[in-house]
């Protein structure tokens, strides 16, 4: 069989083309921004609807409606309140303050990939980033707006916006055109230049001993990837499901609560779901409140881990203040309750594994936010003794049964992380293939 | 480097059927009938050149090519492979006129869906206010017996996966998962036509020998092969050719090279009949 090397070429730009799965479509509308290593263009493909692609006018209305303070309904509270870009879009508090100080049930999550999230809010209640910037606008205990009209009339007697409006979207002020301008800044907010991207990407130097045994642990004996799994496609370390985790049960008999919630929730009205979520003890039913569905009462959305570091405190009640708080929790299995996830067991994790757990978490921190992340580990690190969740006794199986444990990686024989994991891509550069082992 | 193996990785996985045949009577490579897994595999040792020159071996174990104009211990550019093993190649099927043999080009690319061949489930379901269909019967107070969970999905038109919080896959986890295998798939493609990255020392690749992966048969697998004098997974295979005809060194069982360069060569079949063990 003699092939021509035209042919063979030729064959192989065939296939090149057969297989390429991240150019983006043409029938998709406009490609993607350059995206980050850390950022996966096929996500990016699928979370981006067509016809709602950022473009630069849009987004910059989108800044200034996002940092507009008068959309509130006394002049104090912007989307920016709760979500500062200096502090990685979130407020480093565990509750949220809108209008008067009032504080909301829920801690404020970041605006940082959230482009790429399939459902809004920690329960999920809104479908895209338009339908969540309405809302809180219109939260009687965030932006206190009375309704959607109000809004458009406030911002319509704003001469400059009255302009920039009819300028980008060709027509008079309107609620759908603010939330669509919101959403475009939003999704430009994307984030995946962290250390651990130059790591995964062949530089081996780039992550510490401890940083790669804590990934190692990772996807094994502490069983993060069971729901924060992340590959080459979908980098967001979120499964983008509803678990509960045992974190609302500390303060709720749930049997009574969601016996009393199906008497008050309206299936389907987003705004008064809204309000149950961020203003009443209802608030801990999480998934339960959307979907009505037994298995997701106390359930809450995986949140992505990337910036993880910068974005504390965690849960959605903000009630665990430092990582290794957060460890703590999932070493002991969570706190028992009859709609605990069958995936929450406890880890058997000793110290030094919660350390470099922590560490690694760290790593996953976008590089524009190095000196935040540097101060929040130096912060998180002080508090290390300091460990209301900790049971080590349940941990490490001396109370009660272990069960199974994952097995520790053996890093002496080969690192897990070294073997493609993350999407299999080959982490070395091919110029160093050559060389005899 | 007088005495030095030449050796060339070569289709050793889709010869191997009538290779074995072939090699059944070449007695430099007759192997030991079950050797120890721990005992060294055969070599197929090749002449040595008069002239110095770089002597290929083909994956079958006897059959070789001297290259003219190359030394030994130069590296081929990829034309010169690619014309040299073409050679080798046309000089086999001359010597095995009756072997099963794929047409090649092979398939086209196998996807790992093919778009319309399955059909996802509904998305997940988006709780929309605006979406509700007219006239949905709410009613005041919660719906119905219990929590009502079952006219959630009839309100929003979705179908609400239940049972638990593992099962509810969404059509863009299908996605995800759909681009994660070909991305897979396509590394493997992109290790199977670089000899660098198999680690070959002549430049020989896999695909010139097996362009589109025509011919290696991974269904066929395990099977036992003669060149090993074994019985052989689809990853031994490849490592023979990696060290016999590519010259390079065996790659680990976990090497992420190994594994997305089986995913490609499997990918390449989808829809054969797995035949394990077949000749």
């Amino acid at each position: 069989m003699r092939l021509p090397s035209g042919v063979v070429t030729v064959l192989a730009v065939v296939l090149n083309t057969g297989v390429g799965h991240a150019a983006p479509a043409p029938s998709q509308g406009s490609p993607p921004p350059p995206l980050p290593p850390g950022v996966s263009a096929t996500l990016w493909k699928l979370s981006v609807p067509p016809g709602s692609e950022p473009t630069p006018e849009k987004v910059a209305l989108g800044e200034k409606l996002f940092r507009e303070k008068r959309l509130s309904a006394d002049n104090t509270v912007a989307c920016m309140t709760c979500h500062e870009p200096e502090l990685g879009f979130t407020d480093g508090k565990a509750l949220s303050e809108g209008i008067g100080n009032q504080k909301v049930t829920r801690n404020s999550p970041t605006v940082l990939n959230a482009v790429f999230n399939a459902t809004q809010f920690w329960d999920g209640r809104s479908a895209t980033l338009e339908d969540q910037a309405k809302l809180p606008i219109l939260n009687p205990r965030e932006m206190g707006m009375p309704n959607p009209e109000a809004v458009v009339a406030k911002v319509r007697a704003i001469p400059e916006y009255a302009a920039e409006f009819k300028k980008v979207f060709g027509r008079d002020v309107n609620y759908d055109d603010l939330a669509a301008a919101i959403a475009a800044f939003e999704r430009m907010q994307f984030s995946g230049n962290a250390r651990f991207d130059k790591f995964i990407t062949g530089d081996a130097k780039a992550l510490s001993a401890s940083e790669k045994n804590g990934w190692a642990l990772f996807n094994g004996k502490a069983r993060c990837n069971s729901c924060h799994a992340g590959n080459a496609v979908s980098p967001l370390f979120s499964d983008q499901k509803f678990h509960n985790i045992g974190v609302a049960a500390h303060k709720q008999d749930f049997i009574a609560l969601a016996r009393k919630g199906v008497q008050v929730v309206r299936t389907g009205d987003e705004k008064q779901i809204d309000e149950l979520a961020l203003q009443t003890e209802f608030s801990e039913l999480g998934r339960f409140l959307v979907t009505k569905q037994e298995n997701d009462v106390g359930s809450f959305k995986t949140p992505t881990l990337r910036n993880v570091g910068i974005t504390g405190p965690y849960m959605h009640d903000g009630s665990l203040t430092t990582l290794w708080d957060v460890m703590d929790h999932y070493n002991k299995g969570g706190v028992p309750n009859p709609f605990l996830d069958g995936g929450m067991q406890r880890l058997g994790l000793t110290e030094p594994e919660i350390d470099d757990l922590v560490s690694f978490l760290f790593a996953l921190t976008d590089s524009k936010y190095d000196k935040l992340n540097k101060e929040q580990l130096a912060k998180q690190r002080a508090r290390r003794n300091n460990r209301p969740e900790r049971d080590t006794e349940v941990a490490l199986g001396k109370k009660g049964h272990l069960g199974d444990l994952a097995p520790n990686p053996d890093l002496h024989v080969k690192n897990p992380a070294d073997l493609g994991i993350y999407g299999d891509v080959t982490p070395v550069a091919p110029s160093t293939q050559s060389k005899p082992r | 480097m007088t005495l030095r193996m030449k050796l060339l990785v070569v289709p050793c996985a889709a010869l191997s059927f009538a290779g074995g045949v072939a090699l059944a009577t070449s007695p430099a490579t007759k192997p030991a009938p079950s050797p120890p897994a721990s005992a060294p595999l055969p070599k197929h040792v090749v002449p040595t050149s008069k002239d110095g020159n770089l002597v290929l071996g083909l994956c079958d174990g006897e059959t070789s090519l001297e290259v003219e104009g190359v030394k030994d211990g130069q590296k081929l550019t990829r034309e010169q492979a690619v014309r040299a093993t073409a050679k080798l190649m046309d000089d086999w099927r001359k010597k095995n006129p009756d072997a099963l043999w794929d047409d090649v080009p092979g398939p086209a690319l196998a996807q790992a869906t093919p778009p319309g061949a399955k059909k996802s489930p509904p998305p997940a379901p988006q709780p929309n206010p605006g979406s509700k269909p007219a006239g949905s019967p709410v009613q005041a107070g919660g719906v119905g017996a219990q929590t009502g969970a079952k006219a959630v999905p009839r309100q929003e038109q979705a179908n609400l996966q239940t049972g638990h919080t593992y099962g509810a896959f969404s059509e863009r986890d299908e996605k995800v998962w759909a681009e994660s295998t070909q991305a897979f798939v396509k590394e493997g493609h992109r290790v199977f036509h670089d000899a660098e990255a198999v680690g070959g020392t002549v430049g020989v690749s896999c695909d010139m020998c097996h362009p589109d992966a025509a011919n290696t048969h991974p269904e066929t697998y395990p099977k036992y092969q003669v060149q090993l004098g074994r019985v052989a997974l689809l990853r031994d295979m490849i490592n023979w050719c990696i060290e016999n005809p590519a010259r390079g060194k065996p790659l680990a069982d976990g090497d992420p090279k190994m594994r997305a360069m089986e995913a490609y060569i499997y990918a390449q079949r989808k829809g054969t009949k797995l035949e394990y063990g077949k000749h």
